[in-house]
């Protein structure tokens, strides 16, 4: 108790704001955090088990010999599957954060004292990206177990990690933005997924297909086409790639498998009119810049709508 | 009420006049909390009407009525927490829409319900209320140690909320409310579904908070409380401010004369006679008879030397008084008389 209280007095930095140091205090609290990080890392070694068997099993039906192909199956699948976890978990905690507080009578209670409406919105969202990064962090050393097996660079690693917590802090903010809104957590949530869903599987589904129809389009006749049609399809779909996650990772290793590159390169077009180089940025970029500029949006909105003082 | 108040505080605050309930002088022209034509309407439904309320620095002010006069709506515009149609409301002399913060830095606010998280320690939840008011961390343990032992609860510092009776968390509400040492405190029906036991706590604390100077605004519907406690009282209906002013004023204003009980063993004839004899008293009536004791009612105008001269009088001619006592005007009779019963 007594280390506890002295902690609380030497602390500096961000736990100064007082929703942090009690959400991540709650949080902590007991062994209920620690439960879930190992249940989540116990699945994440099942599901990697699970690829690796798979991975030579199929090696050995066809024949195929390279390790880095288990390498990048395996790091693939843990990605993919972080990203689904991720997608269903950052809302989860925060679309409950300032409805919970109405539900539990105490927002009122926020609101007369001197806490700015700004602390309270960023605390919230801090101490729930805060545990949803330990379970992305704590996930990194299943990942670099593809390096043993290679076919994995360490720029892919750090990449993964850019999109995984890029979606983490914009997923989040829309959670709490929903939980601002609404007043009851039931419908902040139920919000917050029908946009997440849309986001992750909807948007996805729909851009696969625009990307089969043009690549087949393309793939046909490509030196057919216009020059400027052709450019404006390309940045089409680099544009495309910032409204998704998975579209931004796939495209984002797409290239670097291609072009060897993660930040800027030249895609060759061919044409009737001749060969030109068309500069373009690594799809990560793009998304990340798009997906934080929407959750400072959706931060700033929240702020205002917990400032508001009821009419 | 002063025999019953814990002796418990001496947290650095000094006790004034340990005998007087109340804090001692209070000016009626200094208001700390005022509101001028208050309006709150919802759609079609008008909660607070043309409210124009006045509660001077110092007092225990009673906000009474009904169950949907309009008392939470108040209470809400003056703590910042909800924007009136029309009118204004000033604490400590700020608008309350113009400059919310330096309401809220003025304002320690409970409302009717307890608004506590449950996975916290108590002296967790205090510390978190005491930095969200900006309360340097220094300071802070003092203090809660200080408010924990106001209101009884040091032995539970290091429990969970949740474990607290609706007792304890009511009063570690009120320490809430403390933390950062505001003047004024806004209680929102603080008696409310509590037991007979953690109701006279409650009370008790209340008084010793006026004591120690802080301005308590408190609403009720349970009239027994304000009528013990309340230096003064406001009393709504309708949204409609009925009638308000000091306790005294109040009382005087619906029984002009004062009223005195006198219980006796025997001789109530005499007793009747030599009452009436007094200067002042300008009525004496027998009452029916109450466990065999017989029992008269004095009417009377006049300083508290007047009942002085009545018992010696008795005393003199030696009749067996048992009991006397003056007849507080009953705050019910009064509620029943200037309210209408519009809402209920």
């Amino acid at each position: 108790m007594i280390e506890a209280e002295a902690f609380a007095r030497r602390r500096g930095g961000w736990f100064k704001n007082p929703v942090i140091l009690k959400e991540l205090r709650g949080r902590m609290r007991g062994a209920r955090a620690f439960a879930v990080l190992s249940v989540y890392l116990l699945l994440m070694v099942g599901f990697a088990l699970l690829l690796y068997v798979l991975a030579s099993a199929s090696q050995d039906v066809f024949g195929f010999t390279s390790g880095g192909q288990i390498g990048r199956t395996l790091f693939t699948g843990i990605i993919g599957i972080q990203l689904f976890l991720v997608t269903f978990i950052a809302p989860a905690f925060t679309a409950s954060a300032i409805s919970g507080e109405r539900e539990r009578q105490t927002y009122d209670l926020l609101k007369t004292t001197l806490l700015p409406a700004h602390s309270l919105v960023i605390g919230k969202l801090l101490s729930a990206l805060s545990y949803v990064f330990l379970l992305l962090i704590a996930a990194v050393p299943l990942q670099s177990i593809a390096f043993l097996f290679g076919g994995v660079t360490e720029l892919e690693v750090v990449l993964a990690f850019v999109i995984l917590s890029v979606t983490t802090i914009t997923l989040g903010s829309t959670g709490l933005y929903f939980s601002a809104a609404r007043t009851r957590t039931l419908s902040a949530n139920v919000t917050t997924y029908s946009v997440t869903l849309l986001i992750t599987v909807g948007l996805p589904m729909l851009i696969f297909i625009l990307i089969a129809l043009f690549s087949s389009l393309l793939g046909a006749r490509q030196a057919d086409i216009a020059v400027e049609v052709q450019v404006l399809l390309l940045y089409g779909l680099l544009a495309l790639s910032a409204t998704n996650p998975l579209v931004a990772a796939f495209l984002t290793q797409y290239w670097l498998l291609n072009k060897q590159s993660a930040f800027v390169f030249y895609e060759t077009i061919t044409s009737t009119t001749g060969i030109i180089q068309v500069p373009l940025i690594s799809p990560w970029i793009v998304f990340s810049a798009v997906y934080l500029l929407i959750a400072l949006i959706l931060v700033i909105r929240t702020v205002r709508r917990v400032r508001r003082i009821e009419n | 009420m002063s025999e019953q108040m814990p002796e418990s505080f001496e947290g650095g605050v000094p006790l004034s006049a340990p005998e007087a309930p109340i804090a001692p002088a209070i000016d009626e022209s200094d208001l700390i909390v005022e509101t001028r034509g208050l309006v709150k309407r919802y759609g079609k439904l008008t909660a607070v009407n043309d409210l124009s309320l006045s509660v001077p620095r110092g007092a225990i002010y009673g906000f009474v009525g009904p169950n949907g006069a309009g008392k939470t709506s108040t209470m809400r515009i003056l703590t910042t927490l909800m924007l009136p149609t029309a009118g204004q409301a000033y604490v400590a002399g700020y608008e309350v829409t113009k400059q919310p913060r330096a309401v809220r830095r003025v304002i320690g606010y409970m409302p009717d319900y307890f608004g506590v998280y449950d996975d916290m320690k108590v002296w967790e939840y205090l510390d978190f209320f005491a930095a969200c008011y900006e309360i340097p961390e220094s300071s802070r343990p003092r203090m809660i140690a200080d408010l924990l032992d106001l209101v009884d609860l040091s032995h539970r510092r290091d429990d969970m909320v949740d474990k607290l009776s609706r007792g304890m968390k009511q009063r570690l509400c009120l320490a809430r409310t403390l933390v950062h040492d505001p003047q004024v405190l806004i209680l929102d029906e603080p008696a409310s579904g509590l037991d007979p036991r953690a109701r006279v706590e409650i009370r008790e604390l209340m008084v010793e908070l006026a004591r120690m100077g802080k301005t308590i605004f408190f609403s009720s519907h349970i009239l027994a409380d304000v009528a013990e406690i309340c230096t003064h009282i406001g009393i709504v209906e309708a949204g409609r401010m009925v009638m308000q002013g000091s306790m005294e004023s109040i009382r005087r204003q619906l029984s002009p004369h004062r009223e005195a009980i006198v219980t006796l063993l025997d001789r109530l004839e005499d007793a009747k006679s030599a009452l009436s004899g007094v200067q002042g008293v300008l009525a004496v009536t027998v009452l029916p008879d109450e466990g065999g004791r017989k029992r008269l009612r004095v009417t009377f105008d006049g300083e508290d030397a007047l009942l002085s001269a009545m018992v010696q009088t008795l005393a003199a001619q030696g009749i067996p008084v048992l009991n006397f006592s003056e007849q507080a005007q009953d705050l019910e009779s009064v509620f029943m008389k200037v309210t209408k019963g519009i809402v209920s």
